[in-house]
């Protein structure tokens, strides 16, 4: 899932035919400088984290001075995923398929201890991580998180996309799973996490 | 096996032939503006009427309850409050009040009005989240701006005496983590004596704003009847004339002491739930400003040294302040045997935790009683035949909080 | 506050059928039998001086021996009168775990059981929609049960052993010495705290 090394001698040709010069780190430069001002973000508001992030794009710590004040809850025209609380299981799939919808560039903010590892939630019912379900880019520590701490987080998401280049190819690709990829047997997701065993297999546990 | 999430078995039984075009199946969330969480709600709709509603729960389903059978009597604190999330000091009251009746426990006086003075400011924060997000609904956006300025004024009260905005880990079985700071007096009775002009404007703005009357006034009805049927508590049964307030009911942590109306209306229609509400901001206003005339220094901890922590100083120079240290610490204390419930009021409606301890120093079995959870199972009944509008709007009106119903 | 009052009414009525009571923490508690648990609380929901038309909450608890029952509790309120009632139906756990819905009297019942069935695996006889509630549709067993692992994420060790740390937290219960094996001492068969420790009289504020 995700973004994928060369896999062919062609793709890796193709890399190196598109070397960067002046011309295409200007370009760089317009590009990220206009998506990481207008980042529309996807609220993803599972839980507490969620009521500070309506904190956050409230009147005193204001998301609207960094472009980001147009909420947009469909994924279709969203720029960046807030994952806001915690992800129970029955959540995942949800989350992924959302995820899926975004067009690219899409970029995911973890937000909140929950969202990040699993938080003071180390059980049954909740993802350790939405990194284990989609490539995160910024995580957002606290529980829930200030909103300084969350404006902290965007920044940082910011100055990422203010080093991203057109020139690479294989930045924005995405290899999407089919409807059958998303789901894997129980003996299946044992033997690809064979050496260190698979902590997300909780309540099949010996 | 490969899984797939299915549709209900109940669900699939009742979708009307193939081939029929005059009823719509759509699927409203989990991740949707309006559903204030992840509710998910299967909806049939004859064009813009509701035909069936089936609300979906269980998406923030966190297991913690049982992840409270695994931490010790104080460490549950921090669980507590996150279940519901905007009205986290009630949560935190009403497990400390089950656990303190279990120990037979002494709270000190001080310690009692404090916690009362936060929950009740805790209960306004909420309700002026309601009303944001509840206006967002209705497409009025303004006053979330204004709802959640006032917030962050409370926001700076529980950061001064606990640290967070929310989330709070203050309150302790035995009474509180450690005293107010000195700010506290000043601040309190400065934003309470701010509020009401606020709320005067308020209510021009919405509460008898005729746009938000033309759409709430006689839209989903829940009757008394109905409401004392489907267990429904707090304000929304209020609303329908349910004379039901534990504060008044069953008193507890002093809440007898202090002189307060019951907001109550007969119509019980989403005016009438947002109504109430609006007045029980008022009355919270004034058990906080009694509180505050009644404050007295005292002690904010239970002296049992079985229940709290000795005083650091005191670690020190005495051995056994270190050993009941160390033993609170690492292990935590040993309720007596037995089984405990103790309903409070929540910001929501009726919230207790019905605590069994086997004698161990963990929780045998917690099970909190979730105001939404069971207020949630008004909105079919309530929304059936009517338009899809009032439907987004009528859950805002129920006021559930995921994380309460999912625990 | 207690419905202690109405226990005595309710052995009168039944019998038998009532098998114990008991005043814990100040609440009433009776203990029924399972066959006629829906005729007890609709017996209290419609006598009159009775009047429990407010159903609280239903919930159920795993003892965790195999030999104590799983008990259903139903915390029932008279508005009214302001009493509380707690009723609860011991099941054993060698029988199939089943009793009768109480969603005809209680419409708020509904969900109630849904979780109860979902979080315990009890039945509910003539419940219209008896299906999971809270836990995904992938999820088998019934997370409440003692015998449910909470499902934390062990711990490698650098000698490569792979622990569970609930293993670590159970010598705190006062029952099994976990992996520390250190068994609590005055832990077992606690009462009450008074007298535990030496020296320490008990102070009230």
């Amino acid at each position: 899932m995700g973004l994928t090394p060369p896999s062919t001698p062609a793709e890796a040709a193709a890399l190196d035919a598109a070397s960067p010069n002046f011309i295409t780190t200007r370009l760089d430069f317009l590009q990220n400088w206009a998506r990481s001002n207008s980042l529309w973000p996807m609220p993803f508001g599972t839980a507490c984290c969620a009521i500070e992030f309506m904190a956050s794009a409230a009147g005193r710590f204001d998301l609207s001075r960094f472009g980001m004040e147009r909420m947009s809850f469909s994924p279709r025209q969203a720029d960046v995923l807030i994952c806001a609380g915690r992800l129970p299981f029955k959540l995942a799939p949800v989350i992924r398929r959302v995820w899926d919808q975004m067009p690219q560039p899409k970029w995911v903010i973890s937000m909140g201890a929950c969202a990040s590892t699993g938080g003071m939630f180390d059980n049954y019912a909740v993802v350790q991580g939405i990194d284990t379900i989609i490539p995160v880019d910024v995580y957002v520590p606290g529980c829930p998180p200030r909103p300084e701490g969350l404006i902290y987080g965007i920044m940082m998401l910011q100055k990422k996309i203010q080093g991203e280049t057109f020139t690479d190819p294989t930045l924005r690709q995405e290899h999407l799973v089919n409807s059958d990829g998303l789901f894997l047997e129980p003996q299946r997701i044992d033997e690809l996490s064979e050496p260190f065993g698979n902590s997300v297999h909780q309540t099949r546990s010996a | 096996m490969s899984v797939k999430p299915v549709n209900p078995p109940q669900v699939e039984a009742e979708l009307p032939g193939s081939f029929s075009t005059r009823y719509m199946r759509i699927n409203v969330g989990p991740q949707h503006p309006s559903t204030h969480g992840v509710l998910r709600l299967v909806v049939d709709l004859d064009g813009e009427q509701i035909v069936s509603l089936k609300p979906q729960v269980g998406y923030l389903h966190t297991g913690f309850e049982k992840t409270m059978e695994n931490r010790t009597y104080q460490q549950c604190v921090t669980y507590s409050n996150r279940m519901d999330y905007l009205h986290a000091f009630a949560h935190d009251l009403a497990y400390v009040l089950a656990v303190e009746k279990l120990m037979d426990a002494r709270v000190p006086v001080r310690a009692q009005r404090i916690r009362v003075i936060l929950t009740e400011l805790n209960r306004i924060a909420s309700h002026l989240v309601f009303f944001g997000t509840g206006m967002l609904d209705m497409g009025a956006l303004t006053p979330y701006f204004y709802c959640m300025r006032e917030r962050e004024g409370l926001m700076d009260i529980f950061e001064a005496v606990s640290g967070v905005r929310m989330n709070y880990g203050y309150f302790r079985v035995g009474g509180l983590y450690q005293d107010v700071p000195d700010t506290f007096e000043p601040m309190v009775p400065k934003w309470i004596d701010a509020f009401p002009k606020h709320t005067d404007e308020y209510f021009n703005l919405f509460m008898a704003n005729s746009i938000l009357k033309a759409r709430t006034q006689g839209v989903a009805v829940v009757t008394r009847d109905m409401a004392i049927d489907y267990a429904l508590t707090g304000p929304s049964a209020r609303a329908s004339g349910v004379p039901l307030d534990y504060r008044k009911a069953a008193p507890y942590s002093g809440y007898e002491d202090y002189v307060f109306d019951v907001p109550m209306r007969e119509e019980g229609d989403i005016y009438a739930r947002m109504a109430v509400r609006f007045e029980e901001m008022l009355e919270s206003c004034k058990i906080v400003r009694q509180a505050l005339d009644l404050l007295e220094p005292g002690p904010v901890k239970d002296p049992d040294r079985r229940i709290s922590l000795p005083p650091r100083r005191e670690l020190e120079n005495s051995m056994e302040a270190v050993i009941f240290h160390f033993k609170l610490v690492t292990e935590g204390f040993h309720p007596p045997k037995g089984e405990v419930y103790v309903p409070t009021e929540s910001a929501r409606g009726e919230l207790g935790y019905y605590v069994i301890s086997d004698g161990g120093s963990m929780p045998y079995r917690v099970k909190v009683k979730a105001p939404s959870l069971a207020n949630l199972q008004s909105l079919e009944p309530s929304s059936i035949g009517g338009l899809f509008a009032d439907m987004v709007i009528n859950i805002a009106s129920f006021d559930p909080v995921l994380g309460d119903v999912d625990k | 506050m207690s419905g202690a009052t109405s226990v005595a009414a309710l052995r009168a009525a039944f019998g038998g059928a009532v098998e114990r009571d008991d005043l814990i923490c100040g609440d009433a508690v009776v203990w029924v039998a399972a066959a006629r648990s829906h005729e007890i609380l609709a017996w209290l929901r419609d006598t009159p001086g009775q009047d429990y038309n407010y159903l609280v909450d239903i919930t159920a608890v795993d003892y965790r021996d195999p030999e104590l029952p799983l008990e259903v509790c139903y915390q029932v309120r008279a508005l009214a009168r302001a009493e509380d009632l707690r009723v609860k139906v011991a099941l054993a756990k060698d029988a199939p775990l089943v009793v009768e819905s109480v969603v005809n009297l209680w419409r708020g019942a509904d969900w109630l059981e849904r979780e109860t069935f979902d979080m315990l695996g009890i039945e509910f006889e003539g419940h219209p929609n008896l299906r999971k509630l809270l836990t995904p549709e992938d999820l088998d067993g019934h997370p409440h049960r003692k015998d449910f692992p909470l499902g934390e994420t062990p711990t490698l060790f650098n000698d490569g052993r792979f622990l569970d740390p609930a293993a670590f937290r159970a010598g705190l219960t006062g029952r099994n010495p976990g992996l520390t094996g250190w068994s609590g001492g005055a832990r077992r068969g606690v009462t009450s705290t008074e007298g535990a420790l030496p020296g320490e009289g008990r102070d009230k504020a």
